[in-house]
């Protein structure tokens, strides 16, 4: 029989939506998929640098420990504004002490990837010869910028050599020029 | 005979309820549930980086640590979201150490240190620096040697992660 719509029989059917969900539905899957996305770019890593405890540490962090008659490598760069300059105690594999940097700016930029393969040479021929043969210090002028420290801190740390990362000065600790 | 609707009969208008259709509510909120669980799982999210400077780029791949956490904006030195020097004042200063922040940080290491006695957390003495990639060597350095002075001697510098 054919009953009016009021008086059909309603199926118990709560399901039956009266509000429009759809624009809100539209949102949440444009919203979702932008944070899952933006959420991968942004991955922080971190820098260890550990001074030795404050016994009278300057920023110089280089540790006193009791002079041996072990030979130490004490290998420094220097960051300045025409390039790097890189020193060691033992004069091994740096050649002629000339005028100039070490490293010099390749185009008003800082040339990391020379740096990287000089500090390779240095870590072949220093490796296994002496006690401190992971460790560097990085020295800086003042007006140098941040990033730029990093970015030499990137540099020696590690090398790809035949597709292999290999370890070049884990070990950093960073220093100052005259201030 | 099929009912016809009758075109004077009003229509049954709604008594003001509205029935909300739960369950793709539900699924966005799963999805929702599970996209925050995977962006605060790692241990790294606890620290936020701070909308007033950039960080540098790094290859390095370690993850973050949770830590105190000092960030070094271009204009301020703000240790655990109180402000404790302007870097103008930083720069202008002779002295190595930074008096107000050394303070801050002492007192800091005093309260883990008291912890330490009391609940037996061992006290690391590691802090979190946040720098702008663009801070002169200078400030950072000052900064470095403030924090080594003050027993906080354990340094991380926070990064982004960059490929290659």
């Amino acid at each position: 029989m054919a009953f009016k719509p009021s008086k059909r029989k309603r199926r118990p059917d709560a399901t039956e939506p009266d509000l429009n969900l759809t624009p809100i539905m539209n949102l949440m899957v444009v919203l979702i998929p932008l944070l899952l996305t933006s959420a991968e770019f942004v991955k922080l890593g971190m820098i260890e640098l550990n001074l030795p405890p404050a016994a009278g540490a300057t920023a110089a962090a280089v540790s006193k420990m009791p002079q041996e008659v072990e030979k130490k490598l004490d290998l420094t760069v220097t960051v300045t504004d025409q390039g790097f300059y890189i020193a060691s105690s033992a004069a091994v594999a740096l050649g002629k002490a000339g005028e100039g940097p070490t490293i010099p700016k390749l185009a008003d930029r800082y040339n990391y990837q020379k740096l990287t393969e000089y500090l390779y040479k240095i870590k072949q021929k220093a490796s296994g010869v002496f006690r401190d043969d992971d460790k560097i210090i990085i020295l800086a002028e003042p007006s140098i910028d941040y990033q730029t420290v990093v970015s030499t801190m990137d540099a020696s740390r590690s090398i790809k050599v035949d597709g292999k990362w290999q370890p070049l000065f884990p070990d950093v600790s960073l220093g100052a020029t005259v201030l | 005979m099929a009912f016809i609707p009758s075109r004077i009969k009003r229509h049954e208008t709604n008594d003001g309820e509205v029935k909300l259709n739960l369950t793709s509510m539900m699924d966005m909120f799963t999805i929702i549930l599970v996209f925050l669980l995977k962006v605060y799982s790692t241990q790294g999210q606890m620290i936020q980086p701070s909308q007033d400077l950039t960080l540098p780029n790094s290859t390095v791949q370690e993850h973050a640590e949770v830590a105190l956490d000092l960030k070094v904006s271009k204009e301020w030195v703000v240790l655990n979201d109180k402000p404790v020097a302007k870097v103008a004042d930083i720069l202008s200063m002779n002295s190595l150490i930074i008096p107000p922040l050394a303070a801050q940080l002492r007192k800091y290491a005093r309260q883990a240190q008291k912890m330490e006695e009391q609940f037996g957390t061992p006290f690391t003495g590691k802090v979190v620096i946040q720098g702008d990639k663009k801070l002169p060597y200078k400030v950072l350095v000052k900064v470095m040697a403030t924090c080594g002075r003050s027993d906080y001697p354990n340094m991380r510098l926070l990064v982004y992660e960059k490929n290659g």
